[in-house]
């Protein structure tokens, strides 16, 4: 079956990899464009967030190229995202599409349709390519973060501007077109080598700023305008604090096995946020608490206009700014969201927090450098 | 409250001046009832009390949400009152079972009075409730054609915030039914006819009463505050309950929403109703 499935950043070579390890083929949309989110806009709800229409348009462009089928994730509550995909579905089948959607989620009564969608999805295939598919999956997603990680160490600090970006796409696509754990190893070899020799002589250490909030802005280069790059450009080293290694690890195979425990970023985040509210709510807060205390020098939080759980941590993030001592700049994005603005805040969020540190009188995160 | 031994302060309904306590500090992107509950706080602080109750509303019906907001409703509430006054935070989840929330409400109540003052509060309270709703839905009169009122209760039963609505439908001839005029067992199973059912109570009951009203209904009039996650997508959800059968109002509302406008939209949708009928 041909399969089509969301963007979310890179994730697409794990997804393809897994996909064809269960024996389909995959249909990977074209990157998400100001063309996908028209497309999705046109046919979403107006208030729906940022990702439910890039998503959708996602969905469409995967159809146009002769995809049967449509993946995608689903969830209880009380984020909204649980519940894209039913609407994605209603939507696509009042456009009259004839297309299978598959919805991955942990089943609730009546539990028919998921044991269905289960055996469409898993039936053209071998227990062994399944495990090599699902384990070469797994080593792509590990190495592409591995990859994105070292360009946001090298990006303010090398020769010539672009350098590392251009490296990653092309390593990227090496490691899309790899095909077994061993190629994905030597690829993430060579990029331990060769991305550090990209950047010049260690300058004046640069600026270091976390980014926190709603995990697809956070992660896809296309909803967030490219902010990761950006901030590289200005000079500024980049912290991530959302991993979707993490994130597959904990919201997969812990929930699945009932493992999953909020208890340490509860700890972090006492005093501001007692427990989960959905989405990334908590994981905000938590991560800026952590951040404050790795001495960064300051924190981008960046959300999807509407998104109802980082809407409490964008009201509770100024009192944590003033108690941690650390600057804080929420930035919303959705369709309307323009470069030129949006390039004109971080530029003046940057000038501040390097005036800071300048009047400081010493730079905090040389603290602690990792 | 009082019968625990408390003084009791509270607001009165919302009103302008409120409303504006709330807008001046609330974080912007929260949608109209969140700015009104933080005017409403506001005005309780000026009035100098010790201590304010929030309760965190995480569940009001099992394997249910209210919604991502007032899960944080007392953390966030807290960024906007003084260090002097302390907020009572009772966790209410009827996640595990509905009878979860009557222990919850018990168990605050045992820290601060002997169980039989609190026994007596929980009862004199449930009462109290009861005649509340059966006096709010003994409103509804028959009128010229029905309507289906949906929307979150802090906005259906605000009329501040919905500029008056009910009332409004009400003059113009509607009888307006609502989502509370249904038990969450009839919701609950009409809401069946979805594939998935949906996970916020407040999108639950809409849709189910919708479902299982809609044979006697004339027309739908949503009213959500702008920018609330799970009004979103109910849109969606209404249409492909009723296809194109039914006439649907959609109204989306925030500070700057002139009740002259809602009015006018009213107006021109019962008169579109009227014709319906008629032609």
């Amino acid at each position: 079956m041909k399969i089509t499935f969301p963007h979310m950043g890179n994730v697409y070579i794990a997804v393809e990899a897994f996909l064809r390890g269960l024996g389909h083929e995959p249909v990977t949309p074209p990157p998400s464009s100001r063309r996908t989110l028209e497309l999705g806009s046109f046919h979403s709800p107006a208030e729906v967030c940022l990702p439910f229409k890039i998503a959708l348009g996602n969905m469409l462009e995967g159809m146009a190229q002769g995809a049967e089928a449509v993946l995608m994730i689903g969830g209880w509550g009380p984020c909204r995202l649980g519940y894209y995909a039913e609407i994605q579905r209603l939507l696509l089948q009042a456009l009259g599409r004839e297309v299978e959607f598959i919805t991955l989620e942990v089943p609730r009564r009546p539990y028919a349709p998921y044991a269905a969608n289960l055996r469409k999805l898993i039936a053209p295939t071998r227990f062994s390519s399944l495990a090599r598919g699902a384990g070469l999956s797994w080593a792509k997603l590990k190495a592409v973060e591995e990859l994105e990680g070292l360009a946001l160490k090298v990006r303010p600090r090398e020769m010539r501007p672009g350098a590392a970006t251009e490296y990653l796409q092309e390593q990227l696509e090496r490691l899309r077109a790899a095909e077994t754990a061993a190629e994905v190893e030597e690829l993430r070899q060579a990029a331990r080598r060769d991305l550090p020799q990209l950047a010049g002589r260690e300058r004046n250490q640069p600026l270091r700023l976390g980014i926190v909030g709603e995990i697809y802005t956070v992660v896809e280069p296309f909803a967030n305008l490219r902010l990761e790059e950006r901030l590289g450009y200005l000079g500024v080293e980049v912290v991530r604090t959302i991993s979707l290694v993490e994130w597959v690890t904990n919201h997969i195979f812990k929930k699945a096995a009932g493992l999953s425990s909020l208890a340490p970023l509860r700890r972090l985040a006492a005093g501001y946020l007692r427990g989960f509210i959905g989405g990334h709510g908590l994981e905000s807060i938590a991560r800026s608490v952590a951040l404050a205390r790795q001495n960064l020098d300051g924190i981008i939080h960046i959300l999807p206009l509407s998104c109802m759980p980082e809407i409490v941590a964008r009201g509770i993030l100024p009192g944590l700014s003033r108690e941690q001592g650390i600057p804080v700049l929420s930035l919303v994005v959705d369709e309307h969201t323009a470069e030129a603005g949006f390039q004109t805040r971080l530029e003046a969020f940057v000038d501040l927090v390097g005036r800071r540190v300048g009047s400081l009188g010493h730079r905090q995160s040389s603290v602690s450098r990792s | 409250m009082a019968e625990l031994g408390f003084q009791v302060v509270s607001s009165p309904w919302t009103n302008q001046e409120l409303l504006e306590l709330g807008l001046a500090s609330c974080v912007d992107c929260a949608c109209l009832p969140l700015k009104a509950y933080v005017g409403h706080v506001q005005f309780l602080v000026q009035q100098g009390l010790s201590l304010l109750f929030v309760p965190q509303v995480v569940s009001l019906f099992p394997k249910e949400w209210t919604c991502s907001v007032l899960l944080g409703l007392p953390d966030l509430v807290k960024q906007y009152v003084p260090p002097s006054v302390r907020l009572l935070t009772p966790v209410l989840d009827a996640r595990r079972g509905i009878h979860q929330l009557t222990l919850q409400y018990l168990h605050f109540g045992l820290q601060w009075a002997r169980p039989s003052p609190v026994l007596r509060a929980w009862r004199k309270a449930v009462r109290a409730q009861r005649t509340w709703e059966r006096a709010y839905q003994a409103v509804s009169s028959p009128g010229r054609f029905r309507l289906l009122l949906l929307g979150p209760r802090y906005l259906t039963d605000d009329p501040y915030l919905n500029g008056n609505l009910r009332e409004k439908l009400r003059d113009l001839g509607a009888e307006v039914l609502c989502p509370a005029d249904f038990s969450d067992a009839t919701t609950a199973a009409a809401c069946s006819l979805l594939r998935k059912r949906p996970y916020w109570t407040c999108t639950r009951r809409s849709l189910g009463a919708l479902a299982h009203a809609v044979p006697q209904l004339d027309g739908v009039v949503t009213i959500s505050p702008f920018g609330c996650g799970a009004e979103a997508m109910q849109g969606v959800l209404i249409t492909s309950l009723t296809g194109t059968r039914i006439p649907h109002l959609e109204l989306h509302v925030d500070e700057h929403t002139s009740p002259v406008g809602l009015f006018t939209r009213l107006e021109a949708f019962c008169d579109l109703l009227e014709r319906k009928r008629s032609g």
